[in-house]
């Protein structure tokens, strides 16, 4: 899809964006029971690596690998779930960041998948955009329809005060263990995809950084409603493109207006500045995290906001 | 049914409760008769709150049993507990901050339409769009439990917005969503002022009437005295005294639990 409409640049631009969008949406499903994982790298490489075997070593088609990538990713979340019913706030973050090491620690050692070596010679999978074109809608159907149900509405009560929910008679340990597995099988899916994409991983892709990028793309769009994560994942991810093309903009200005004191050193600076590499886009990344805190610590966007646009939709809900 | 209305609601064979060597509870024997509103008082730290986790599983005794409705209540969870028919609302009022008042009552309603995960996915994915038939149904009854208490007009509001009082009845609200059989609360006077206490007593008798039995843990004694058909008095963890208000008032051991030794006449 989309072959003569987008050169390669702008196709891996979008294709990155759009496996964030579904790498935030992992986050958020737990994380609408309060549950806050840092670990949801650690089950895209559970869903990579899991779909790598079976495309590389069982020779199924990528859409099996990726169906059986996210199921195993999703049981290994109930596993690690189960624990994580018993604790909550730090504790839970460290017990995630260290499910995320263990992972990590396995790809590096099991020879099978390439151990330091890394998984080599993925099959390129064709088709990620086209899967991203439709998994991200269906995404966003079921988490608009999980926000308007009892079962949406029960999650956010566990969010808010879980005794008052558990004592209103919701399964509390149910709905947190499914959230947690469903959030784990969307990260396996976007696992799957990204590693027939790269067509490289080794132990280090799926590193901690990136549990707490997809944690980041939630915080700043917004945990409280299901057009966060979106808007999170593709603000931050194409944040560095935006920046590379005020750059590019910024070299339009002809020189003999920068030549003198002030002008030359700000010109430097911001030209310096907008040459986005890793380290850097951190630094940013930082920044715009203290800001958010500070400024809007729900996010960008809130329910409460979209509520005050959809007033009459709401009147007639309950009218 | 006539040998049900003999049988008490909720009866309670030696309930005992320690933290560490401090008996919460000692050896608590008591019944609560169908239809009554049964009041439990006693001083701070009598076992009062300790008493209502022990019946909603929010904490497990260490020994004794509790008989609901001639049943063993044998589940573990509260939420199960809930399901059985038992309600509670809580003396630091715990609602849900972000929901409005209708979806808070609508929690309540929840555990009896959606028993499983599965049937909360089976309404989401089978009607692509637009609203499931027990989600209409539920907002109905939430309506219905809001116009009931005198809160339909605030069906919108967030309800960390509400007056103190509103969120004291709409706690009660969301506590009957669940259509108990048996609700405990935990001091529903706590922070009110004497009018929104007076309206109170009119509330508990109304939710009495549509067949619920209350268990009431209070310390305005205006509003015990008034309203109870039977007290039974904890002090240090153990029963001092059972009975109707008026033997109550008399009770010397009463007396001298609150008032002290001196002063008892």
């Amino acid at each position: 899809m989309f072959d003569g409409l987008l050169d390669g640049y702008t196709r891996s631009i979008l294709i990155f964006a759009g496996i964030n969008v579904v790498a935030a949406y992992s986050f958020y499903v737990p994380f609408k029971t309060g549950q806050v994982s840092l670990g949801q790298a650690g089950f895209m490489a559970v869903g990579a690596y899991t779909a790598a075997i079976m495309t590389q070593k069982f020779g199924l088609p990528f859409w099996a690998g990726f169906l059986v990538g996210g199921f195993i990713a999703g049981i290994v979340g109930v596993v690690v779930g189960f624990p994580a019913l018993r604790i909550k706030g730090i504790y839970l973050l460290l017990l995630t960041l260290g499910f995320s090491e263990i992972v990590q620690v396995i790809a590096l050692s099991w020879d099978y998948v390439g151990g330091a070596q890394g998984f080599r010679q993925i099959a390129f999978n064709r088709y990620t955009l086209d899967y991203l074109v439709v998994l991200i809608p269906l995404l966003i159907w079921f988490f608009a329809r999980l926000e308007r149900s009892s079962l949406g509405r029960a999650m956010d009560s566990i969010h808010q005060d879980e005794t008052a929910a558990e004592v209103m008679g919701i399964d509390v340990v149910r709905t947190k263990l499914f959230a947690f597995g469903l959030g784990a099988m969307i990260a396996g899916f976007a696992g799957a995809l990204y590693a027939h994409h790269a067509t490289f991983m080794d132990s280090s892709t799926f590193n901690i950084m990136m549990g707490v990028e997809i944690l980041m793309f939630v915080v700043v769009g917004g945990g409280s409603t299901y057009w966060g994560p979106l808007l999170g994942a593709l603000f931050l991810t194409l944040l560095p493109e935006f920046l590379r093309t005020l750059r590019e903009w910024l070299e339009l200005v002809p020189v003999s207006w920068m030549n003198f004191f002030p002008a030359n050193r700000v010109y430097d600076f911001l030209h310096e500045f907008l040459d986005f590499e890793n380290a850097k886009r951190l630094i940013v990344y930082g920044i715009i995290l203290i800001v958010m805190m500070i400024l809007r610590p729900d996010g960008m966007l809130t329910r409460d906001q979209l509520r005050r646009f959809s007033l009459p939709r709401l009147g007639r809900r309950h009218g | 049914m006539a040998e049900l209305a003999n049988e008490p609601c909720l009866a309670i064979e030696g309930l005992t409760k320690r933290f560490g060597g401090f008996y919460a509870l000692n050896d608590l024997t008591m019944a609560v008769a169908q239809g009554a509103i049964h009041a439990v008082i006693g001083p701070n730290g009598a076992g009062k709150t300790t008493f209502f986790n022990l019946i909603t599983g929010v904490l497990t005794a260490d020994t004794g049993r509790i008989v609901f409705e001639g049943r063993l209540l044998d589940e573990a969870r509260p939420s199960r507990r809930t399901v059985r028919g038992i309600a509670r609302t809580f003396q630091n009022i715990r609602l849900f901050p972000q929901l409005t008042v209708l979806e808070t009552v609508m929690i309540g309603e929840h555990c009896r339409y959606y028993p499983s995960i599965l049937k909360g996915l089976r309404d989401l994915l089978y009607r692509p769009f637009g609203e499931a038939e027990d989600e209409r149904v539920m907002r109905g009854n939430a309506l219905e439990l809001l116009e009931f208490l005198g809160l339909a007009d605030q069906r919108d509001q967030k309800a960390s917005d509400l007056p103190y009082g509103d969120q004291r009845k709409l706690e009660m609200a969301r506590a009957l969503a669940t259509r108990p059989r048996l609700l405990l609360l935990d001091e529903p006077a706590a922070g009110l002022n004497p009018h929104e206490t007076e309206h109170l007593d009119e509330v508990i008798t109304r939710i009495r009437d549509r067949g619920v039995t209350i268990i009431l843990v209070e310390h305005d004694m205006g509003l015990v005295m008034g309203i109870s058909d039977r007290i039974t008095v904890l002090n240090f963890g153990t029963r001092i005294a059972d009975g109707n208000p008026r033997e109550i008032q008399d009770d010397p051991a009463v007396i001298e639990a609150y008032l002290g030794e001196d002063e008892a006449p």
